[in-house]
C-alpha cells in the first residue's frame, strides 16, 4: 500500500510550537516544585491558559498548511535524530486535552487549594505537579514519531497518574495504585521487548520508516502482538481492567476525571498509531477483529456491571470499562474499509470522536460525582435525593455527559455511533452495529437510575452538608456541553482529522 | 422569506423559552407562557408555504419543511397544544414546584413540533429524541412510584425504538444518491436500495413501537394513566403521532410493497381491536382512553399498511387526516376527563354531553370529524377482507367510547356543588369546538373530498350502522360486564415480570464471572494468552 | 551456537522467569522483583541485538546501547516508585498485600 508518512527531512513552519507543547508543562513541574506551596497552584493554572494557546496554534498552523507539522529536535533526521510530527489525529488530541485539562483545573481549584495558614499541604502539591506531568506526558505520545520515545513517554504518563490514585492515601487506594502500577509495568515491558524485536528485524523504531520498512513475516507479527497487548494492559480493555475500576473509583474527583477521561487514552492513540499508520500491512482482519471483539465484550460487561453497582463513582468507573470498549470496534472498520479500498475517515473519524466525547463527558461525570460527593457526604445512589435541588446544574451536566455516552444527537457521541454504524454498513460487518446500538440501551438504564434517584425531593429540613463553588459547578456543565455539542463538529468545513494521514490515492472522501 | 421566519419561529419560540429556564425566575413565571408557546407553530400552519428552511453549511444542513401530512398534523398539534398549555397553567398555579413540569412540557412540545417540520433524517432523529426524552419527564411528573417505573418503562422503550431507527437512518443515508440526508430522497430511494428489507423492518420496527403497535403498546397504559391530565393530552394526541406521520414520511407509499404493506396492516388491525378487548376490562377512564389509543393507533398503521401494500401514494393525505382527527379528539377526551374528576352535580351533563359526542364520533357518528375520518380512508381500505374488519373496528370503538364514557361518568366528583375551574373548563370547551369544526375544514381543504359528499344519507346511514351494533353490545357489557376476565393496566409488562427475575439471576453470574476476572493471576494469564491470539491470528491469516 | 544466540537464549530464559512470577507470586514485593526481571531479560535481548547489527570495525550498534541506557533509568524509577508505593502501604495497613478479595470499593470517609 502506497505511504505518504515517511518523515519529511525538515522542520516545517511552526514545528517548535510542538517543542512547546511538551516542553511548557514539564517546565511548570520544575517551577512548581521550585516554588512549592501555593505556588505549584499558580504555576499549574497559568500553565493551563499558556498550553492551551499553544494547543490552538498548533491546529491553526495544521489546518493553514494543510500538512503535518513537524520538528527535528536537533536537525538531525531519523533514524538517527527523533522527529516530533502532529498530523491532524494528534493535533485534535493535543486541542481536547487541553480543554479538558482546563476544566479539571478550574474545578480542582477549590478542592486542592493549600488551607490557610498552612506554607505546603502535601496533597495540593503533589496534585497540581503530577496534573502537569500528565499532560506533559500525554502531548508527547501524541507527538512523538519514534517508538521508544513512546515508551518513555507511556512511562512517564503510567509514573504521573499512578500517585494521583492515592493521593488519599488510605490502605485501600494504595493498594489499587499498586496494582495499577505493576499491571501498567507489565504492559510496558512486553511492549518495549516488542519495540526491541522491531529493532532488531528492520534497524529503526522511526514510525515514518518502520512504516515504509515492515513487512508480514513471524517477528512482525510477534512484536505487533506484544506492544498492542502490553498497550491494551494500560487501556484497561476488558478483561485486563483489574486495576481500573477501584483505581478511578477510589481517586479524588479531579484525579479520576484525569485518569479515567484523559490517562487511558494515551495508550489507547498509540495502539491507533501502530495499526492504523504502522502495521497497516501487517494486522489482519481477524486480528482487528479479536480487538473489537474484546472491545464488544468490554461494552456488554462494564454496561452491565455498572448497573449493578451501588457507589455512584464505581458506577462511572465501570462505565468507562465499556466506553473503552466503543474505541476499539474501529479497528477492524478500518480495516474493512482499507481492505475494500475505500477511505477509512468514516471509521478513523467516528473513533477519534468517540474518545474526544467520553474524554469530556467522563471527566465532566466524575467532578460531578465528586461534587455530589461534597454534598451529601457519600455517594450511594440509593440515596441521592436532594441533588436536583441543591446542584441543579450539576445535575444537568451529569445528564448532559450521560447524554453523550448514550448516543443522543447531537453529542459527539451520537455523531461517532453514526460515523462508525455507517463503515460497519459499509464493510459488512453489521455485528458490531448490533453491539454500539446495544451498549447505548444500557448505558441509558444507568444514567436515568441515577438522573431519576437525584430527581427525588430532599427530606423535610434536609440541608447541604458542604456547599461547593458556583465555578466549580460551571466548569463540570462547560465539559458536559463540549461533549454534547461535539457533534456539531460534522459542520466543520475540513476533515481534521485526516490532515497529514496515509491517504490511499485515488479515492478521496465522499 | 416570511416561510422561513415562520418556521423558525415555530421551532425557535417553545426553544428559546426551554433555554430561559435556566433563570429560576423566569422558569418560576413560564406556566402563562405555555399556552401561547404553540402559537408560532400554529401560525407556520396556516400560513407558510411548502419552501423548505435550510440551517447550516454544504457539509451538512439541518432543514426543515412543511409538506402536506406536516402541515395538517401540525395545524391541529397547535391547537391542541395550545389548549393543554392554558389548561396545564390553571393546575400549576400555586404551586411550588412547577419548574420540572415547565422544563418537560417546552423539550416536549420544541421536540414535537420539530419532528412534524424535520425534512433531515438527522434532524429528526435529533429532535425524536428529544421528544422522548421530555415526554418520558412528563410521565415522571406523576410523581409516584407508579409514574417512575412508567416513565422507565416508556423512555426504555423509546430509546430501545430509536436504537432501530438509527440503524435504520443510517441504511437509509448510505442507500440515498448524492450523500443527501433529506427524508424524501431517503425515502424515494428505499425500493432501490441494496438493503431494502432490512431497512423496511428496522423503520417499521422502531416506529411502530413508538406508535403503540401491539404487542410494544404496554407503556401507554402505562405512561397515560399515571402522567397529569394535560401532559397525558399533549402524548395521546400529539406526541404518539410523530411515529405515524414518520411512517407516513419514511415509508415509499407510491411503490406497491405488498410484502411489507400487508403484514403491518394485518399487526394494525390486531391491535385495533386487541386495544378494545383489553379496554373494556378496565374502569379509569384515563386507562380506557389508553386502551382506546391503542387501538386507534393499530388502526392508523393498518391504513398506512394498506396503502403501502397497494402504491397508493393518497394514503398519505388520508392517513394523515385521520391522524390529525384523532389527535383533536383524543386530546380533548384526556382534559374531559380532568374537568369530569372535578365537576359535580348539575354542571355535570354540560361537560359530559360534549364528550359523550366526540367519543361517538371515534366510532363515527355521523356529522362528527370521526365520520369524515372514516369515510377518508375507505378508499384505502377497499379490499373484502379489510373492509368489514374496518367496520368491525367501528363497532369496537363504539362499544369501547361507550364504556369510556360510563367510566367517565361514575369519576365525576361527588360533591354535587362542585364545577371544574374556568381554567381547565375552557381549554375544554375550545379542544370540543376545534375536534368538531377543524376536520370539516381540513376535509375540504386538503381536497380530500366536499362537504355534499360526506352528507349523502347513504354514507350517513353507513356510518351509523356499525354505531347501533356497538350501543347494543355496550348495553351487554354493561349487563354481563362484570363477568369478563380483568386484565392488568399495562396487561404485557405485568405478565412479563417474572422474566425479570431471570435478567437479574444472569446480572449476577455476570458478576461473578467479572470479579474472578479481575484476580491478578488470572488477568496475567489473559494478558499472555491475548498475545499468543493476536499473533496467531495475524500469523495464521497472514500465510 | 554463536554469542549473541547464547545471550538471546539467556534474555528468554529470564523473561520466562519474571512472567512466571509476576503472575504467579502473590507478594507485591516479589512482583516488582519479577518485573525487573523481565526488564533485565528485555535489555539483555536488546544487548544481543546491538551486537548482531554492528557494522564490521565496531563493537556494537551504538543506538541500542543509547537506548539501554534510558530503559534502565526508567525501569529504576518505576522499580523505586513501586517500592515506595509498598513501604507506604505498610506504613498505613501494616501489611502487603494484593489479595485478591482487597475491597473493590472507594473509601466512605
Amino acid at each position: 500500500m502506497p505511504h505518504s508518512l515517511s518523515t519529511p527531512d525538515v522542520t516545517t513552519p511552526g514545528g517548535l510550537l510542538l517543542v512547546l507543547a511538551v516542553l511548557v508543562p514539564f517546565v511548570g513541574v520544575l517551577a512548581g516544585m521550585v516554588l512549592g506551596g501555593r505556588g505549584a497552584r499558580r504555576v499549574a493554572l497559568a500553565t493551563l491558559a499558556a498550553g492551551l494557546a499553544i494547543a490552538i496554534a498548533i491546529a491553526d498552523t495544521l489546518v493553514r498548511s494543510g500538512a503535518a507539522v513537524v520538528y527535528l529536535l536537533g536537525g538531525w533526521t531519523p533514524p538517527l535524530g527523533v522527529a516530533l510530527r502532529a498530523d491532524g489525529l494528534a493535533v485534535i488530541m493535543l486541542l481536547a486535552v487541553a480543554v479538558v485539562i482546563g476544566g479539571i483545573g478550574v474545578y480542582a481549584r477549590a478542592d486542592f487549594g493549600t488551607p490557610p495558614g498552612v506554607r505546603e499541604a502535601r496533597a495540593p502539591f503533589v496534585f497540581w505537579t503530577l496534573l502537569l506531568a500528565v499532560w506533559g506526558s500525554l502531548n508527547l505520545v501524541f507527538v512523538s514519531g519514534d517508538l521508544f520515545t513512546l515508551y518513555v513517554a507511556l512511562e512517564l504518563l503510567t509514573f504521573a497518574g499512578v500517585p494521583l490514585v492515592s493521593l488519599g492515601g488510605q490502605p485501600e487506594t494504595l493498594r489499587s495504585a499498586l496494582r495499577y502500577l505493576l499491571y501498567a509495568l507489565f504492559g510496558s515491558v512486553l511492549y518495549l521487548l516488542g519495540a526491541v524485536l522491531l529493532y532488531g528485524a528492520y534497524g529503526t523504531l522511526d514510525i515514518g520508516l518502520l512504516a515504509a520498512r515492515v513487512h508480514p513475516e513471524p517477528v512482525t507479527w510477534a512484536a505487533a502482538a506484544l506492544m498492542t497487548v502490553g498497550l491494551l494492559a494500560k487501556t484497561a480493555l476488558f478483561p485486563l481492567h483489574l486495576w481500573l475500576p477501584p483505581a478511578h473509583a477510589g481517586a479524588p474527583a479531579a484525579a479520576s476525571a484525569v485518569l479515567s477521561g484523559l490517562v487511558i487514552k494515551g495508550s489507547w492513540f498509540l495502539a491507533v498509531r501502530l495499526w492504523l499508520d504502522v502495521f497497516v500491512g501487517v494486522v489482519t482482519l481477524p486480528s482487528a477483529q479479536t480487538l473489537a471483539a474484546l472491545g464488544a465484550a468490554a461494552i456488554l460487561v462494564g454496561n452491565i456491571v455498572a448497573l449493578r453497582q451501588a457507589r455512584l463513582k464505581l458506577l462511572i468507573a465501570y462505565s468507562t470499562v465499556a466506553q473503552i470498549g466503543y474505541l476499539f470496534l474501529m479497528f477492524p472498520l478500518a480495516a474493512g474499509l482499507a481492505a475494500a479500498q475505500l477511505d477509512d475517515a468514516a471509521a478513523v473519524n467516528g473513533g477519534l470522536l468517540q474518545a474526544i466525547s467520553h474524554a469530556t463527558a467522563k471527566a465532566a461525570m466524575f467532578m460531578a460525582a465528586g461534587l455530589v460527593y461534597t454534598t451529601l457526604g457519600h455517594d450511594r445512589i440509593a440515596d441521592l435525593r436532594g441533588v436536583a435541588r441543591a446542584l441543579p446544574m450539576t445535575l444537568v451536566a451529569f445528564a448532559l455527559g450521560g447524554a453523550s455516552l448514550i448516543g443522543l444527537p447531537p453529542s459527539g457521541g451520537f455523531l461517532a455511533k453514526w460515523l462508525l454504524v455507517s463503515a460497519a454498513i459499509t464493510t459488512a460487518q453489521w455485528w458490531w452495529a448490533l453491539v454500539m446500538l446495544v451498549g447505548g440501551l444500557l448505558t441509558s438504564a444507568y444514567v436515568f437510575i441515577v438522573v431519576v434517584r437525584a430527581l427525588a425531593p430532599a427530606p423535610e429540613g434536609w440541608t447541604p452538608k458542604a456547599s461547593v463553588p458556583c465555578y466549580q459547578q460551571v466548569a463540570v456543565l462547560a465539559l458536559a456541553l463540549c461533549s454534547f455539542l461535539l457533534g456539531l463538529a460534522v459542520l466543520c468545513p475540513v476533515d481534521v482529522a485526516g490532515i497529514g494521514r496515509a491517504v490511499v490515492p485515488g479515492i478521496g472522501s465522499p | 422569506m416570511t416561510t422561513s421566519l415562520l418556521l423558525i419561529a415555530a421551532v425557535g419560540v417553545p426553544f428559546a423559552l426551554l433555554l430561559a429556564c435556566i433563570v429560576p425566575a423566569i422558569r418560576e413565571r413560564m406556566p402563562p407562557l405555555l399556552a401561547l408557546a404553540p402559537i408560532p407553530a400554529l401560525a407556520a400552519a396556516l400560513f407558510a408555504d411548502d419552501t423548505p428552511l435550510v440551517l447550516g453549511n454544504a457539509q451538512y444542513a439541518l432543514s426543515f419543511v412543511l409538506d402536506e401530512p406536516g402541515r395538517m398534523l401540525l395545524l391541529v398539534a397547535a391547537i391542541l397544544w395550545s389548549a393543554a398549555g392554558a389548561y396545564a397553567a390553571t393546575g400549576l398555579r400555586g404551586a411550588t414546584h412547577a419548574g420540572g413540569f415547565v422544563v418537560c412540557w417546552l423539550m416536549t412540545l420544541t421536540g414535537c413540533i420539530g419532528v412534524f417540520l424535520a425534512a433531515d433524517l438527522v434532524g429528526f432523529y435529533f429532535l425524536l429524541a428529544v421528544l422522548s426524552v421530555g415526554a418520558s419527564g412528563l410521565v415522571l411528573q406523576g410523581g409516584t412510584a407508579e409514574a417512575l417505573r412508567a416513565s422507565a418503562v416508556y423512555l426504555g422503550l423509546a430509546l430501545i425504538a430509536e436504537a432501530f431507527l438509527l440503524a435504520g437512518l443510517v441504511l437509509l443515508a448510505l442507500a440515498t444518491p448524492d450523500g443527501s440526508l433529506l427524508i424524501r430522497d431517503a425515502a424515494a430511494a428505499i425500493p432501490t436500495s441494496p438493503w431494502r428489507d432490512l431497512t423496511l423492518v428496522l423503520l417499521i420496527v422502531g416506529l411502530g413501537m413508538k406508535a403503540g403497535l401491539v404487542p410494544l403498546h404496554f407503556w401507554m397504559p402505562l405512561a397515560y394513566g399515571v402522567a397529569p391530565i394535560p401532559a397525558a393530552a399533549v402524548m395521546s394526541g400529539a406526541v404518539v403521532k410523530a411515529s405515524a406521520l414518520a411512517l407516513i414520511r419514511f415509508l415509499p407509499l407510491d411503490v406497491a410493497l405488498p410484502d411489507f404493506g400487508l403484514p403491518l396492516a394485518a399487526i394494525g388491525l390486531f391491535g385495533a381491536f386487541y386495544g378494545v378487548v383489553i379496554g373494556i376490562t378496565q374502569s379509569r377512564p384515563k386507562i380506557v382512553l389508553a386502551y382506546s389509543s391503542v387501538s386507534q393507533m393499530g388502526f392508523l398503521v393498518a391504513v398506512i399498511g394498506m396503502g403501502l401494500a397497494a402504491g397508493d401514494a393518497g394514503a398519505a393525505r388520508v392517513a394523515s387526516f385521520y391522524a390529525a382527527h384523532h389527535l383533536l379528539v383524543k386530546g380533548a377526551l384526556f382534559l374531559a376527563a380532568g374537568v369530569v374528576a372535578t365537576t359535580g352535580g348539575r354542571q355535570l351533563w354540560l361537560m359530559l354531553l360534549p364528550a359523550a359526542i366526540l367519543a361517538l364520533g371515534i366510532g363515527g357518528l355521523p356529522l362528527t370529524g370521526g365520520a369524515l375520518a372514516k369515510l377518508a380512508v375507505k378508499p384505502v381500505l377497499e379490499d373484502g377482507l379489510v373492509e368489514l374488519l374496518a367496520a368491525l373496528s367501528a363497532i369496537g370503538t363504539t362499544l369501547l367510547m361507550l364504556h369510556f364514557l360510563r367510566c367517565l361518568a361514575a369519576s365525576a366528583s361527588p360533591d354535587s356543588a362542585a364545577a371544574a375551574p374556568w381554567g381547565t373548563a375552557l381549554p375544554w370547551m375550545l379542544m370540543f369546538v376545534a375536534a368538531l369544526v377543524v376536520p370539516w375544514m381540513l376535509y375540504s381543504a386538503t381536497g380530500i373530498g366536499t362537504w355534499s359528499d360526506a352528507l349523502q344519507p347513504g354514507i350517513l346511514w353507513a356510518a351509523s350502522w356499525p354505531l347501533l351494533i356497538g350501543a347494543g353490545l355496550a348495553l351487554g357489557l354493561w349487563r354481563w360486564g362484570r363477568y369478563l376476565p380483568r386484565a392488568p393496566e399495562g396487561d404485557i409488562v405485568v405478565v412479563s415480570q417474572p422474566a425479570m427475575r431471570v435478567v437479574v439471576r444472569w446480572g449476577d453470574a455476570l458478576e461473578g464471572v467479572e470479579g474472578v476476572l479481575r484476580r491478578w493471576p488470572v488477568a496475567g494469564l489473559s494478558l499472555l494468552m491475548l498475545i499468543l491470539i493476536l499473533g496467531g491470528a495475524m500469523f495464521f491469516d497472514g500465510h | 551456537m554463536n554469542t549473541p544466540t547464547l545471550f538471546g537464549l539467556c534474555a528468554v530464559a529470564l523473561v520466562g522467569v519474571g512472567l512466571y512470577g509476576l503472575i504467579v507470586n502473590p507478594q507485591p514485593l516479589r512482583k516488582i522483583l519479577a518485573f525487573n526481571l523481565i526488564g533485565s531479560g528485555v535489555f539483555l535481548l536488546f544487548g544481543a541485538i546491538a551486537r548482531r547489527g554492528a557494522a564490521v570495525g565496531m563493537g556494537g550498534d551504538p543506538v541500542p546501547q543509547a537506548l539501554l541506557i534510558t530503559g534502565i533509568v526508567v525501569a529504576f524509577s518505576a522499580t523505586a516508585l513501586a517500592v515506595a508505593l509498598v513501604l507506604r502501604l505498610f506504613d498505613e495497613a501494616g501489611s502487603v498485600t494484593l489479595a485478591p478479595d482487597a475491597p473493590a470499593e472507594p473509601p466512605d470517609a
